[in-house]
């Protein structure tokens, strides 16, 4: 063989196991569940039958479900706005070096390590309508008249306290990335704008953000991902009330609790497929403008 | 049904992984490429090796020196896996729906016994244990029975008690605890006052099975069950006891006489929690072994020698306590079918569960063991005086703790007692009505019933 063939092929020979690996664990599930999906398969209600879009159809006529798709949405809309937001700002904060610089990024990357039911119980504690953080703090700044039970009641006020808790865990890792980026901008252009005049808002608006939009788009999917497959914080924060219920935790309930197979792999399925649409219509959007820019 | 163990159901216990969105996507996914790969995996029976078994439970092992010795008797080496109680139910559903070796015994929840009974996904044990000989020594053996199919054996016994705490009792000046609800809650207003406790009640009002545990501990105490012999609803009389039961339940919260946090608390550890540091006085659908197991561990809890059992007050007097014991059987793809059922005896047997508990002191005792399954190991133990109100837990185990249904959990059970946390919750945070409450749960079992 040529030395030149053998460059050509070395590559997919390196990268051939990852593919297998990848293959046998997430392409072939995928595509077993995407065909029994049009299944009825329920071990109580044996035997598994062919019985085209009737899964998708119980999906949709299923209130608790078409409630959890709402809901998902909206932690979905919170978590993507505010962790890019607080990502950026917490980015921005830590580009230039100071004292201490290391410590904080260490406790900011902090709640990005942590296990989401850790941090779930963690939030229970604080959210505690007897003696939590929460209600102490508030009533001490006199913003409430008494200790208030936050959860449970009200769906909005229920469902924004849980995407809390998501921001805490996914806005680091926004950080993290936008920070990269940030820092790979020349700091000559710094000077410069500074020389012409601009201040630091406008160091911002007309520099770092516009070289750092690719980095946004990443981390808008990161956040989109995480949000759509929400499910430890529900979960602990709320059980299976259908109040705050997430699309990821009917999948688990339909699946598991409910042993109606088709139903989770219907639902898997259109999980998946909204994940990825949203997804790549955020990149294609975004990375449209970041060359045009 | 024991998922209230930790953060997440026996029960839950701390159940659950921190990446569980996407296990459950993987998971499915796996499952469905095994229905899909049909059968081929029950041919793993054929070839079973009769040296080794696998125990898959929710459950600390016994100590090696035992599994040695259950090893020297019969040549069988046990491998012991301990999974968070809803892994496992995760895991025994993924691998009976791909027809996938697992474990050769695993848990079997009464919570399941009906479902794991019409799906077949495990051995009815009737040819290997006689259910005539072991009911007279295993009170709870009923549990685990549904359609006649004997499809676990228990491997402790477990029930819903109250428990109470003596010196807040007494501090108020009531020294016999009262044994009807009336004048139970009575006494609880004396005693969060005497204690300065604004909410001196412990019951779970979160959506999690500890809720509908609870329902039927307190149907109980009205002296009723929730479903009649042919599961059908037998709650929405106002006048029935689980009618009566619920309005208790939700009236206790609203009254204040619960704390408010209580209908957020899913996991058992952040119930506990509240006895455990002298928040409350008393806890109703607490699970007996509390005692011993947390509220006298001094590391942890600040009412230590300060708690004990009482049998749940009733509507006229004291009412029944139900069952919720853990139980072992075979799943369907086991391996090694005879070692499972040699291992379930000896794991079962009156001296072994007599030793889990302390019998031969604390270095063979299997944490979290709240008590034997046999009235003959609790005669041991009574005798030997070495474990915490002996007389007085058999005495309950005896004569009062019932199963939760009469035939048994029925396969849609899961189902159910969703229906019947989402609603009762929903009662209980003003959201629906006792009366609308019920009507929903009974329309969930027809639809239930009515889709086989």
């Amino acid at each position: 063989m040529s030395a030149p063939l053998r460059g050509r092929i070395l590559p997919y020979i390196l990268v051939s196991p990852l593919v297998v690996f990848i293959g046998v664990l997430s392409f072939v599930p995928t595509v077993a569940t995407t065909v029994e999906a049009f299944f009825r398969v329920m071990p109580l209600d044996p035997p598994n039958r062919f019985i085209g879009f009737g899964n998708f159809r119980a999906l949709f006529a299923n209130s608790v479900i078409t409630t959890s798709w709402i809901n998902t949405a909206l932690y979905a809309a919170i978590g993507v706005v505010l962790s890019v937001v607080f990502g950026t700002v917490i980015a921005v904060a830590l580009r230039r070096r100071f004292r201490f610089r290391g410590v904080i990024l260490a406790l900011v990357i902090l709640p990005w390590a942590l296990p989401a039911v850790v941090e779930a119980v963690i939030w229970s504690w604080i959210y505690n309508p007897t003696f939590g953080v929460m209600n102490s703090a508030l009533h001490s700044a006199h913003a409430i008249g008494g200790y208030h039970l936050w959860l449970g009641l009200d769906r909005w006020l229920t469902i924004a306290l849980i995407e809390v808790v998501q921001v805490w865990q996914i806005t680091p890792l926004s950080a993290l990335i936008i920070l990269a980026s940030l820092q790979a901008i020349p700091q000559e252009l710094y000077e410069a704008a500074k020389v012409d005049g601009a201040g630091a808002v406008q160091q911002f608006f007309r520099i770092s953000l516009p070289l750092i939009r690719s980095a946004v788009a990443v981390s808008i999917v990161e956040a989109l991902v995480l949000s759509l497959n929400v499910f430890d914080q529900v979960y602990i924060l709320n059980g299976i009330a259908p109040l705050g219920s997430s699309v990821m935790l009917q999948t688990y309930i339909q699946t598991f609790e409910n042993l109606n197979f088709g139903g989770g792999y219907a639902l898997s399925l259109l999980v998946t497929i909204a994940t990825a649409l949203v997804s790549l219509g955020a990149l294609a959007l975004l990375y449209r403008r970041t060359e045009a820019v | 049904m024991k998922n209230l163990r930790g953060p997440y159901p026996a029960g839950k216990k701390p159940y659950g992984s921190s990446r569980r969105a996407a296990s459950v996507v993987l998971a499915a996914g796996l499952v469905a490429l095994g229905t899909a790969c049909g059968s081929s995996g029950g041919a793993s029976s054929t070839s079973s090796s009769p040296k080794s078994i696998t125990v898959a439970v929710a459950y600390p092992s016994p100590p090696a020196a035992e599994l040695a010795q259950f090893t020297k008797e019969t040549g069988i080496k046990v491998n012991w896996v301990n999974i968070g109680w809803d892994d496992l139910q995760t895991k025994i559903a993924a691998a009976a729906a791909a027809n996938t070796y697992f474990a050769d015994a695993t848990d079997v929840d009464w919570s399941k016994v009906g479902e794991y009974q019409k799906t077949g996904w495990f051995y009815p044990l009737n040819k290997y244990f006689s259910m005539s000989a072991l009911k007279p020594d295993m009170p709870q053996l009923d549990t685990f029975v549904s359609n006649g199919d004997l499809m676990g054996v228990p491997f402790d016994a477990s029930f819903i008690t109250t428990t109470v705490n003596t010196k807040d009792f007494a501090k108020a000046g009531i020294k016999t605890i009262p044994t009807t609800l009336p004048a139970f809650t009575a006494a609880l207003k004396q005693v969060g006052t005497a204690n300065h406790m604004a909410n001196p009640l412990d019951i779970q009002l979160a959506t999690a099975e500890g809720l509908s545990t609870c329902w039927y501990q307190m149907t109980a105490a009205f002296g009723g069950q929730v479903l009649t012999s042919a599961d059908s609803p037998n709650f929405t009389s106002p006048t029935s006891p689980g009618y009566q039961a619920m309005s208790w339940m939700v009236n206790a919260y609203k009254s204040g006489l619960v704390p408010k946090a209580n209908i957020n608390t899913t996991d058992y550890d952040g119930f506990t929690t509240e006895m455990a540091k002298n928040r409350v006085a008393a806890a109703l659908c607490d699970y007996s072994g509390s005692v011993g197991s947390i509220y006298n561990v001094a590391s942890s809890s600040s009412v230590v020698n300060q708690t004990q059992y009482v049998s749940t007050p009733g509507a006229s007097g004291v009412g029944l306590a139900v069952a919720n014991p853990d139980g072992i059987g075979i799943p369907k793809t086991a391996k090694n079918v005879a070692g499972a059922v040699k291992f379930i005896n000896w794991f079962t047997s009156t001296q072994n569960q007599a030793t889990w508990a302390g019998l031969k002191g604390p270095k063979n005792v299997v944490s979290t063991f709240p008590l034997p399954d046999r009235l003959s190991s609790f005669n041991l133990l009574v005798k030997a005086g070495n474990i915490n109100d002996a007389s007085q837990l058999a005495a309950i185990l005896r004569a009062h703790a019932q199963a939760p249904f009469p035939n048994g959990a029925p396969p849609w059970y899961v189902q159910f007692s969703a229906a019947v946390q989402t609603n009762i919750h929903e009662a209980a945070a003003g959201q629906e009505t006792v009366a609308q409450a019920t009507t929903a749960i009974a329309s969930t079992v027809s639809q239930l019933k009515a889709s086989g």
